[in-house]
């Protein structure tokens, strides 16, 4: 007996080391009701420990060589390599003038947004807080397509919160240690995240192929999909907050496996492959954070007027664009001549007495009315200059309004 | 325990390496491993765990430490993933009990056969993955083969370059 197992000792070493793996193995699957097998998706104890020691084997010397990496580079960039930095300076204080502008311009619509989404009974969820990391290292692996970063469970990161860079979403915290945490991109082949076509407004879901290539599975064939529209995150999956960038449509694949479905292959706007920071959203609120306000705040001080201003002028330039066709207009009556001038008015002034008709305007084309009031549209300056509510429609003009006489608010209907 | 004398030993040609070097080896190959995708745009082509469990089982002529060596670093990589642990473990540790069954029979000096052996074991190794993967776990996992074929072309360069470096580093008598 002691011959056989000295004999066939590499053949037996093999074989236990073999069913042991296959048992371990067999304990990480789980068989689903509809008869597939999955990922048990929490570790086990065991295996959750194995990842553990793993990673704190490999991080040090992973966040050695990363640094060692940033040292030079910061070197070079910050110290040797400062040619044209000034001019960049310049451009983007110009950049930033500019952006300020454009948010104080945009900050009402914003709000009226808000409002509009308060009124529908829907809580749009706003980035709160961000955490950057660096990634440090990945799994080594093309059919495992996570990476490291740097943060873990001491910076209060938790599994499922999404990581972003500022040009698009990167993943999802897969895994958490002390000191670093596992995130699984976009383009594994087991993520998920809920998408949206822009312009087509086609819903589906994220996923990763073999090669990496992100795409969007198992949605109905649409020719107006075309590449080059942009591809959102719908908001729907927990994870990602609704409307952040995702990538552009790169081309549109039928499903080999159904037909009438098509694949969408996604260019993902985040360099996946390729990162050094990214952000990871520690917390949304369904508000404005409180340094986007305060951010909204200046600009709308320091820009606001000339916002304000611009406009305006766009206002002005619409009215006068909604007029200019009036002129060609058949039904319009023709305006009537200026002596003075010998040109017809743009715009009449709004008629002093309620009886006089308003003298015609090609737009906007409204009869006038039989019997005026402070409320018709053209009287309204006249009737805001009387400070007293006339008590009849057909009441002649007062005299000038009295500084002594008390302004009368009109009543609502009780 | 004649056969781990050391004259037993110098007649089969067994090397030893300082312990340095079986320590260090490993490790800065998980580390590369982990750390160079990142600067290769995400192209994984390369298996440098496997590259050593080969070296070490060939010039070693032992299945068992091939077997544990391979095992080691496969669960290793399997750690750093997020797929269940073991399915590099098993592949690795048949990669590794081959090379170190062929490193007996065959001549370790010669780099053609072992750049060869390299090829054959990284496609085998990739073949256990897949079967391990698809059909002992019946997983969903889509394959792409000339990923694979690429990764047993660039392990044998790598091979074919790092075995004669540590050659050099053994103990010699």
């Amino acid at each position: 007996m002691e011959s056989f197992f000295f004999r066939y000792r590499n053949l037996l070493v093999l074989l236990a080391l073999l069913l042991a793996q296959i048992i371990g193995l067999a304990v990480q699957v789980r068989r689903t009701d509809s008869g597939r097998n999955v990922l048990d998706p929490p570790d086990g104890a065991g295996v959750r420990l194995i990842r553990f020691w793993a990673d704190g084997l490999l991080t040090p010397p992973e966040q050695l060589v990363h640094g060692s990496k940033l040292g030079l580079l910061s070197l070079w960039q910050n110290y040797l390599d400062l040619r044209h930095t000034r001019e960049q300076n310049l451009d983007l204080q110009k950049t930033i003038d500019r952006m300020r502008l454009e948010q104080a311009s945009l900050l009402e619509d914003a709000r009226q947004g808000e409002r509009l989404q308060a009124l529908n009974d829907f809580q749009q969820k706003y980035i709160y807080k961000t955490l950057a990391a660096q990634a440090i290292g990945s799994s080594g692996s093309d059919q495992s397509r996570v990476f490291y970063i740097d943060k873990g469970a001491n910076y209060g990161l938790t599994p499922d919160m999404a990581v972003i860079t500022a040009d698009g979403i990167v993943g999802k915290v897969r895994e958490v240690f002390p000191r670093s945490a596992q995130v699984l991109a976009i383009n594994d082949q087991t993520s998920g995240a809920g998408v949206i076509l822009e312009t087509t407004r086609t819903r589906g879901i994220l996923r990763g192929s073999a090669a990496g290539r992100p795409q969007i599975v198992g949605i109905l064939a649409d020719q107006r999909i075309q590449p080059g529209e942009k591809v959102l995150t719908a908001g729907g999956d927990q994870i990602f907050p609704r409307g952040l960038p995702v990538g552009v449509v790169e081309k549109v694949v039928p499903d080999p496996e159904r037909d009438s479905f098509i694949n969408v292959i996604v260019k993902p706007a985040a360099h996946i492959d390729r990162l050094d920071e990214v952000l990871v959203i520690t917390s949304t609120e369904p508000r404005f954070p409180a340094d986007q306000l305060q951010d909204m705040a200046t600009s709308e001080q320091l820009k606001g007027a000339d916002a304000a201003a611009i406009k305006e002028q766009r206002k002005a330039s619409d009215i006068m664009a909604e007029r200019l066709p009036g002129l060609s207009d058949p039904n319009a009556p023709a305006p009537a001549p200026n002596p003075a001038s010998g040109a017809a008015p743009a715009s009449g002034p709004p008629a002093q007495s309620g009886q006089t008709p308003l003298p015609p305007t090609p737009a906007p084309k409204l009869l006038p009315a039989m019997h005026p009031d402070r409320f018709t549209p053209g009287a309204a300056d006249s009737s805001a200059q009387k400070n007293e509510i006339p008590p009849t429609a057909n009441q002649e003009e007062k005299p000038a309004p009295n500084p002594a006489s008390k302004p009368v608010t009109p009543k609502r209907n009780q | 325990m004649a056969v781990l004398g050391a004259s037993h030993s110098r007649d089969l040609g067994i090397r030893h390496y300082p312990l340095l070097v079986y320590v260090m080896t490993p490790l800065v190959a998980l580390v590369l491993q982990a750390w160079l995708p990142r600067l290769l745009m995400g192209y994984v082509w390369f298996d440098l765990p496997l590259i050593v469990t080969i070296y070490f089982a060939l010039v070693r002529r032992d299945p068992v430490q091939g077997t544990l060596m391979g095992m080691g670093l496969g669960l290793f990589e399997d750690a750093l993933t997020h797929h269940p642990i073991g399915i590099n473990g098993v592949a690795k540790t048949v990669a590794g009990f081959l090379a170190g069954s062929m490193g007996i029979r065959i001549d370790v000096e010669n780099q053609t056969i072992r750049v060869i052996l390299t090829f054959l074991l990284s496609i085998l190794s990739s073949a256990i993955y897949i079967f391990v993967y698809r059909i002992l776990l019946g997983l969903d996992l889509q394959w792409n083969w000339f990923s694979d074929l690429m990764k047993a072309v660039v392990n044998s360069l790598i091979a074919a370059a790092l075995f004669p470096l540590l050659d050099r580093v053994q103990i010699r008598d």
